[in-house]
């Protein structure tokens, strides 16, 4: 809502002109100030002036020469290429040295013989519209001889107000006005109406054959009304409001809309085919032409006002091409009519029009308003195009509003608000708003006027209260809760992060959308999928199941951005259209942690990069987070979909399987348009987050320790892991167990493990005998999983 | 120097004596001392000292000759060359001090590195901005006394509009703004939330008062991506419930969050505004971190002094009668931001979209 200081003050005489403290105001009003503009007379010299005489020039069939009484003792000549005009005009004038908006500098010149001093000015040149085909042609009471600018409301000031949702009596100058006077606690006043009619009554029948959609219909007929330009003061202030101006006839309808906030329209009443008019739902395949000649399709949600000839115009929403105003009008219909909120919401939206109109009856125009805007738009009609008003108002009330009374309770107020509201002061501030308070010392009991449909319960006045108390005053205290902090969980999600993120890894975070086929890709789909009803584009209408589409996208672009190694990890939820365990009515959104490492890894020496990530880093990865976050993760060879068939492990955690790593399949990273291996985890998150038991220390022994490798020759069916976890659990004194070597013999095809052991004992220095012993122990656990000893040193 | 050396002159003569009389072959150590001051490297002192201390040096060989020597002999010869030999190994000694210290400067000077160059990286990630500022953000509120509560994102219509006081016709609920999901029965209407509050809805659903959580996480908007919108973006909202909760708590506790987040000297401005949820309802400024107060080429709040950060309000009393609080029995606050907008407004970013597009340029930039 664009408001004109000068324009505000026709209602409101305010103690400050200061845009600043008036800007203030605006802001902890709940106005809040989004821009304010300065306006100025953007021009220098441009006086009044009367055209005397206009002649054409010999061999000149563009300009005429003209004779204009600027009010200096003798008139001036000046050429002219503008043709709308005829000797009596009165005309803005730019004196020799007049400089124009643009730096535009105004002399003498000669054109073909005739000398021309100065300039009679369009709308364009003075920066005050885009008319330029035609100057300026000023009403006739223009004062000659005075500056131009004094028909304009200049030096001004336009704050433009961004009115909140449900405050429509904010949407006109009126109501500005009026929280304006709450504000500095000064009077307002309307807009003083005086219609004079004629007798007569209108020559139409109008209906509201919906009225789930349609509060009130008013309408009066004014005859005899010639259409052209609307006055000057007119356009200007509509000009500052942010309103192009059309013709009289329709600038009247929005200066009034801007001044009452109820907006109206005006039909040709002569182009209303039948003499009916009808308010109702519309029905499939209906049309409109709108006008700016498109047409568009109507729906049985959208609400017209049809006449014999079906519907002329989108109720609220936009008037039709049909029975709109034009050139040859002289009989108007000027109709108020005030209409249901969603209706107009999903309307405007549906057919995505959205006008000053539209943003008002959305939050809710006051029916109440609509006979005193209509008959102030029929006054302001008659006085500047002329006619007369028919005497007899059309007026359907289809839905009735009455002003309702709320009972505050005063203590409620001190609960919400602090010391200091008793019920003398509360009264106080409600009644700067208008609002009719009767109070005792613990109740107000407060009627709300019809245009404040915003306050229905006693918790809307105390943020009256508090709005008008300002607050600014209100004091700052901090009240703190009982206990605080993160639970276990959180605790460790952090420890988790900060691990990752000591490995290399950065933090990713995508969207959840993605395509049927990125969702097929891992083996999400079948059955479990949520889709998204509305969803951005169709190939996003589907919840991820897995975080690695996303993360293998941003590894491609990483790459393609130049990056030579990328390491990213992502925790979020994914999506399963099954019942969720803390709530069976949504679906299940578990969080997962999930990995993707393309290129080298590890720190590099001048120039010579680390090895590429593989599986081996993925898996190394889990071991490291397994360590940092206390818990073991087992791992079992799998082939699930999206991974490397034979590079790929699926993770258990107390016995839950709880996620894979590996390397993606070769397809989906050709899918991708990676080169090279990409390493991958993705694992549930709760279990690993999940509180674990407090450790108890192991015994740090100070005897010294001695180390041995052990080399097995390791059958085709059996796992490496198994073969060194019963190595590992057969020695009472092991202290850790590093294979340092993985081979296959390139004749042979045999595999062999070389794992170097450490031993150390708590309580003595190991003897030949006891290093013997437990040799002999590993050994023998992994002859009796197949392993041979191959070689020992 | 040693105490061998201090013995040298008095040995001298009577020494000699001895020695002819033993007739005992032995070097004369301080005849060597130019010898050995001569050396200028460890491995040529090793030479030195094999050649006459070794065993095929002349000490070692009159050692080999004792036996031989009469026994009355025996005794003072193997004094004496045992005196030579501590002699000659104690200068030896004293020389290799001087060159190890001369030999470790010279190595330490050949070994100098350029300490301005990375010859090595070692890589270390980055916690996401995003998660940077939820993870202060949190910091800053539990020291405050509030838990951090966390919530689905697929959520129910009634969590996300009906109990935080959402007219049925409200905009917010169109397709054109919300998400919804095909999923479940008719009437549990499903959407992807469109803030974090169902969070709090949910949380005094099942704890009774009084509450302090924040509740971080993603919201979802059908918004199309562009400089300042992504359909999934991130929340903190927080919210305090009690039997005393008052609006100059609201405007404390939002004080005392942005001096810590901001600067120590924020102020922070409440203007009146709407929210379904909250009444009396507030938009919140901070003083401008960047400025003093309306420089109008500053880049953060281009001359306003102002940030426009965050929205709050009192809980309405609808509210806690949706959840099963007693709205005679206590009041709250609550309070929102964006977690983009945050992080934006500190961090002088320019688009929206960094956030999402997982570039590490923009990720690595920021270390915490």
């Amino acid at each position: 809502m664009r408001v004109s200081l000068r324009w505000l003050q026709d209602y409101i005489d305010l103690p400050t002109e200061d845009p600043a403290e008036i800007g203030r105001a605006f802001d902890m009003l709940g106005h809040a100030v989004e821009e304010t503009e300065t306006f100025r007379a953007d021009w220098t010299s441009v006086v009044i002036g009367k055209v005397l005489t206009v002649d054409g020039i010999p061999n000149a069939d563009k300009v005429r020469v003209t004779t204009v009484d600027v009010g200096e003792a003798e008139p001036y000549q000046i050429i002219c290429g503008a043709w709308n005009f005829d000797a009596g005009a009165i005309v803005p004038v730019a004196l020799p040295g007049a400089v124009l908006p643009g730096d535009f500098k105004i002399g003498s010149r000669t054109i073909r013989g005739v000398e021309s001093h100065g300039m009679i000015c369009s709308a364009r040149e003075l920066g005050l519209g885009e008319e330029a085909d035609g100057i300026m042609v000023l009403a006739d009471d223009a004062p000659i001889g005075e500056p131009f600018e004094t028909l304009l409301e200049l030096p001004d000031v336009v704050f433009d107000l961004e009115v909140t949702n449900n405050r429509p009596d904010v949407m006109g100058m009126v109501g500005v006005a009026r929280e304006l006077a709450a504000w500095f606690d000064v009077d307002y006043r309307p807009p003083v109406i005086e219609l004079a009619t004629v007798p007569g009554e209108p020559d139409l029948a109008i209906t509201i054959t919906a009225p789930d959609g349609c509060n009130r219909f008013t309408a009066r007929e004014v005859r005899g009304v010639t259409i052209g330009p609307s006055p000057l003061w007119m356009q200007d202030r509509l000009r500052k409001a942010g309103v192009r101006s059309i013709s009289n006839i329709v600038d009247v309808t929005n200066y009034v809309m801007m001044e009452t906030g109820h907006p109206l329209h005006s039909f040709d009443a002569d182009r209303i085919e039948g003499g009916v008019l009808d308010v109702r739902w519309s029905t499939p395949g209906e049309t409109l032409e709108t006008l700016d000649g498109s047409t568009i399709e109507l729906t049985p949600e959208d609400l017209v006002i049809v006449d014999e000839a079906g519907p002329t115009s989108l109720a609220a929403v936009m008037g039709g091409a049909r029975s709109e105003v034009s050139d040859a009008t002289t009989r108007v219909l000027m109709e108020a009519a005030s209409w249901n909120p969603p209706t107009v919401m999903y309307t405007s939206r549906r057919h995505d029009m959205r006008s000053e109109a539209s943003a008002r009856f959305e939050r809710g125009v006051d029916p109440n308003l609509a006979v005193m805007a209509d008959d102030r738009a029929c006054q302001l009609l008659v006085a500047i195009a002329g006619g007369e008003v028919l005497e007899s108002q059309i007026d359907i009330v289809a839905n009735a509003f009455s002003p309702i009374s709320i009972d505050l309770a005063v203590r409620d107020v001190e609960r919400f608000l602090g010391e200091g509201f008793d019920a003398q002061r509360c009264a106080g501030l409600l009644r700067r708003l208008d609002l009719e308070v009767s109070a005792t010392d613990e109740t107000l009991t407060v009627i709300v006027p019809t245009y404040r449909r915003d306050l229905t319960r006693p918790v809307d006045l105390i943020e009256e209260i508090a709005r008008l108390a300002d607050f600014d005053t209100f004091d700052s205290t901090v009240p703190t809760g009982p206990v605080g902090g993160l639970t276990p969980d959180q605790v460790r999600t952090r420890r988790l992060q900060t691990a990752l993120r000591g490995m290399g890894l950065s933090q990713a975070i995508n969207l959840p959308f993605v395509s049927p086929e990125e969702l097929a890709a891992f083996g999400g789909g079948i059955g479990e999928v949520v889709s998204v009803r509305n969803p951005l584009r169709d190939d996003q209408s589907k919840l991820r199941q897995s975080l690695l589409p996303g993360l293998l996208r941003n590894v491609r672009d990483n790459l393609n951005r130049g990056a030579r190694s990328v390491g990213l990890y992502e925790m979020a939820r994914v999506f399963y259209a099954r019942p969720w365990a803390d709530d069976g009515r949504v679906p299940d959104q578990p969080n997962r942690l999930a990995v993707a490492i393309a290129g080298p890894f590890g720190p590099a020496v001048l120039g010579r990069a680390a090895a590429a990530a593989d599986a081996e880093v993925a898996l190394g990865i889990v071991s490291a987070i397994a360590d940092r976050m206390g818990v073991e993760i087992g791992r079992t060879a799998a082939q699930p979909p999206g991974f490397h068939p034979t590079r790929t492990a699926e993770l258990d955690l107390n016995g839950q399987a709880v996620g894979y790593a590996g390397e993606v399949h070769p397809d989906v990273v050709a899918d991708y348009e990676i080169d090279g291996r990409v390493a991958v985890v993705e694992m549930e998150l709760a279990p690993l987050v999940a509180p674990v038991a407090a450790p108890l220390m192991a015994p740090v022994s100070n005897y010294p320790h001695v180390e041995f490798d052990l080399s097995f020759d390791v059958p085709p069916a059996l796992a490496g892991g198994d073969l060194v976890d019963a190595t590992v659990k057969a020695s009472i004194l092991l202290e850790r167990a590093d294979v340092f070597d993985d081979f296959v013999h390139p004749e042979s095809g045999q595999r062999s493990i070389a794992v170097r052991y450490r031993l150390r004992a708590p309580d003595r220095t190991l003897e030949r005998e006891d290093i013997d012993g437990q040799r002999d122990a590993m050994v023998a656990a992994a002859a009796a999983l197949g392993g041979t000893l191959r070689g020992e040193s | 120097m040693t105490e061998e050396n201090n013995q040298d002159p008095e040995v001298d003569l009577d020494a000699k004596l001895e020695e002819m009389m033993l007739n005992l072959r032995l070097p004369d150590p301080a005849d060597l001392q130019d010898e050995i001051d001569g050396i200028t490297s460890s491995e040529a002192l090793a030479e030195f000292e094999k050649k006459h201390l070794g065993k095929g040096s002349s000490i070692a060989g009159e050692m080999r000759n004792l036996g031989r020597l009469p026994q009355d002999q025996r005794r003072e010869a193997g004094r004496r060359i045992n005196e030579v030999r501590q002699a000659v190994q104690g200068r030896v000694n004293e020389r290799q001090e001087a060159l190890t210290v001369q030999e470790r400067a010279a190595s330490m000077a050949a070994e100098g590195i350029d300490v301005t160059v990375d010859h090595r990286q070692i890589p270390i990630g980055s916690l996401h901005l995003i998660q940077q500022v939820i993870d202060e953000v949190s910091d800053i509120f539990t020291g405050l006394g509030y838990h951090v509560a966390d919530g689905p994102e697929a959520e129910l219509a009634w969590y996300n509009f009906d109990a935080l006081n959402t007219p049925p016709d409200h905009p917010g609920r169109l397709e054109s703004d919300t998400m919804y999901l095909d999923y479940g029965k008719p009437e549990d209407e499903m959407l992807l939330r469109a803030h974090t509050s169902p969070v709090q809805a949910r949380y005094m659903e099942q704890n009774p008062p009084p509450v302090y959580i924040v509740s971080p996480g993603r919201a979802y908007r059908n918004d199309t991506i562009d400089a300042s919108h992504l359909p999934v973006f991130f929340q903190i909202e927080g919210l305090a419930v009690d039997e005393n909760i008052k609006f100059s708590d609201l405007k404390g506790t939002l004080e005392e969050f942005a001096r810590q987040f901001f600067a120590p000297d924020t102020v922070v401005r409440l203007r009146p505004h709407y929210f379904p949820f909250t009444e009396p309802s507030a938009e919140v400024d901070v003083s401008c971190f960047n400025c003093d107060r309306g420089e109008s080429s500053c880049r953060v709040c281009g001359g306003s002094g102002w940030l426009e950060m965050l929205g709050c309000g009192m809980v309405d009393p609808a509210v806690f009668e949706a959840v099963g609080y007693d709205p005679d029995a206590v009041t709250g606050f609550a309070f929102g931001m964006g977690v983009e907008r945050l992080a934006m407004v500190r961090h002088g970013i320019d688009s929206i979209r960094h956030f999402i597009d997982n570039d590490l340029r923009f990720l690595e930039q920021f270390q915490g």
